[in-house]
């Protein structure tokens, strides 16, 4: 039997993947679909045995609907699956799926595991890049700390380092909070993301 | 890679933390609040705040153990009880978290054909709206199946003679994007919590013209709602999380804090929207006809025959299924006996009994309470329906049964 799988995404380069990789794997009939207009209308055309989705689309509420008005009930694939943990992996990496025509559980654990395989990738790139935006954004509060010391209270650069530094050990906070507070209380008004820096 | 199993996550000193889910939404106010002024830190609870898109992934993530409790519509919560969408989890309502603060949204040129309700020349939204809906089949949104605005809805809808499915299409709509599907036509209005009415009015696509009081006058909205299995390991911590929580509410009632209310749960981490909009909904907001109730009049309190209305509408709707014995199920989940260990040191007033008679009051009350009876606001339904918990309905009513039964109600009284 040749499933219907229908791959609901908000991130295109991670369906395609995914996709390839059923593909590869011999299940023929995958379509994608954006997230955004004309889910609901592709399900009703494709009738696809199995929805993979993407857990971070407001759409799965609607997807859910189409159980109620439905005259088959489908599932949500974890329901009854008798394997908790799996189900947690699923959750956990972001992605989850729904089972519209019955499909065994047998059938459709080749396919969730690739999905959670594919998204955990996506998730540990996405982390590791977060790590990366935080790290640059700490060198820059630590460059404008600098430099209002500099300016205001008339410090060398190593100076106004270990002013820094000193305020951190004798409050025993990590340095970059320390910063990160110090700029917010002498440069930040009360909305940073509009107002206009002002210079001191 | 392994992934460690979310069912459980102990802190280095033994206590649980506590995950709770929330959608972007202006009656997430007391959680967010308790949360950023340390009501919770100062009851020494550990609190995580997980904001979710969708109600799926709210139930879900409590049938899995991904999250610990929610704030949540008390229909899901009791379909993830029941297991009705998925795995079931036994679950715990130890408290209220709000009152009313859903509205009607109407595409602007519908609106214009129905007068918004309680309007200045004194006609009235729903005969208008069953009107235009007699003329011509439309589809309204509401936020999910297993949610108050659906049931809501229908009841209102009802009261008109519309029955929902046959006169009317529902279909479930995202509010987030409820404001593009107005503008694009595709349905003819939604049932949503704030601020998505506002924002839609803002975004000059819809119009409210009815919110849950003129439905049900003092409609209970978000529940807190906890994993019974969480709640029976962690009971000094969930007691904590509600003593902060009633903190919080009584802060979110004050007209005073509205502006600052609205700008923390404007913050992108939040809700992520305009704080204008937040601010409406707000009590001491804008727009008084339809704010959210956070503390008076006995809002905070898990009243079972608030939980028992819910489930006779679910029953009504076909929902659920008449085997289940609703009373008995409303008494495991809607928990008043948590509420009151928890709260009754705090110098907050305490209702004598666990159920009360729904939409009795026409004027407002006094409720029996210790040590000081409690001010209560009108409580009516809109079909002027008196639901007494003593007397469920009997299995099986149609829905225009119940209507018709209502209506004769009516002529007696």
């Amino acid at each position: 039997m040749s499933l219907k799988i229908l791959l609901i995404d908000t991130d295109a380069g991670r369906a395609r993947a995914l996709e390839e990789i059923l593909c590869e794997s011999g299940f023929a009939q995958v379509w994608r679909v954006p997230e955004g207009a004309g889910r609901i209308a592709a399900i009703e055309r494709i009738q696809p045995d199995v929805i993979i989705v993407d857990m971070a689309i407001p759409d799965r509420d609607a997807l859910e609907d189409l159980r109620v008005v439905s005259s088959g009930h489908p599932i949500v694939m974890f329901a009854g699956s008798g394997d908790p943990a799996f189900a947690e992996e699923a959750i956990a990496a972001g992605v989850c799926s729904y089972n519209l025509s019955g499909v065994p559980l047998q059938d459709i654990k080749p396919i969730m595991a690739s999905a959670i395989a594919v998204f955990r990738r996506l998730r540990q790139v996405e982390d590791e890049l977060a790590e990366a935006r935080a790290l640059l954004e700490e060198r820059r509060l630590m460059e404008r700390a600098k430099a209002m010391l500099m300016q205001g209270r008339r410090m060398t650069e190593p100076e106004a380092y270990r002013w820094l530094q000193k305020t951190a050990m004798n409050q025993n906070r990590r340095l970059a909070e320390v910063v990160a507070t110090f700029v917010s209380q002498h440069d930040m008004p009360a909305d940073p993301g509009k107002a206009k820096r002002k210079q001191p | 890679m392994n992934v460690p199993s979310r069912a459980s996550t102990t802190g280095t000193d033994g206590t649980s933390k506590l995950r709770i889910g929330l959608l972007r939404l202006t009656d997430s106010a007391p959680i967010v609040t308790a949360h950023e002024f340390g009501f919770f830190a100062d009851e020494s609870v550990d609190v995580e705040l997980v904001i979710e898109p969708s109600w799926a992934n709210i139930a879900d993530k409590l049938a899995f153990g991904a999250l610990d409790a929610a704030s949540i519509v008390p229909p899901l919560a009791f379909a993830v009880q029941l297991g009705l969408r998925g795995v079931a989890q036994s679950m715990l309502i130890p408290y209220t978290l709000s009152a009313r603060g859903n509205t009607v949204t109407l595409t602007s040129d519908l609106a214009g054909q129905v007068p918004a309700q309680g309007g200045r020349d004194g006609l009235e939204a729903l005969p208008a709206l069953a009107t235009c809906l007699r003329e011509k089949p439309l589809t309204l949104g509401v936020v999910h199946a297993f949610s108050t605005h659906n049931l809501l809805l229908r009841h209102w809808l009802a009261s008109a003679g519309i029955e929902a499915g046959l006169d009317v299409k529902l279909a479930v709509v995202p509010p987030s994007r409820a404001v593009e599907a107005l503008r694009e036509k595709q349905i003819a209005g939604f049932c949503a919590g704030a601020p998505w009415g506002e924002v839609a009015r803002r975004a000059g696509v819809g119009y409210s013209i009815a919110g849950s009081q003129q439905i049900w006058s003092h409609a209970p909205e978000k529940a807190f709602a906890v994993r019974a299995n969480w709640a029976e390991q962690n009971p000094d911590a969930l007691a904590g999380a509600l003593r902060a929580l009633n903190r919080s509410s009584r802060f979110c009632d004050a007209p005073d804090n509205a502006a600052y209310i609205a700008s923390l749960l404007s913050r992108r981490r939040y809700l992520n929207l305009d704080p204008h909009a937040i601010l409406a909904a707000l009590p001491g907001g804008v727009e008084t006809a339809s704010d959210c109730v956070f503390h008076r009049g006995a809002t905070t309190f898990p009243w079972r025959s608030q939980g028992l209305w819910f489930l006779s509408q679910m029953r009504r709707w076909s929902l659920i299924d008449d085997s289940i014995d609703l009373r008995t199920l409303v008494e495991r989940v809607y928990r008043p006996d948590i509420y009151r260990d928890a709260l009754s040191s705090q110098g907050e007033s305490m209702p004598v009994a666990d159920w009360k008679v729904e939409g009795a009051h026409a004027t407002e009350w006094s409720l029996e309470a210790t040590p000081q009876s409690i001010a209560m606001p009108m409580d009516r339904f809109c079909d002027g329906a008196v639901f007494d918990p003593a007397t469920l309905p009997p299995l099986g009513e149609s829905a225009m049964q119940i209507l018709a039964r209502n209506r004769g109600d009516d002529v007696a009284r």
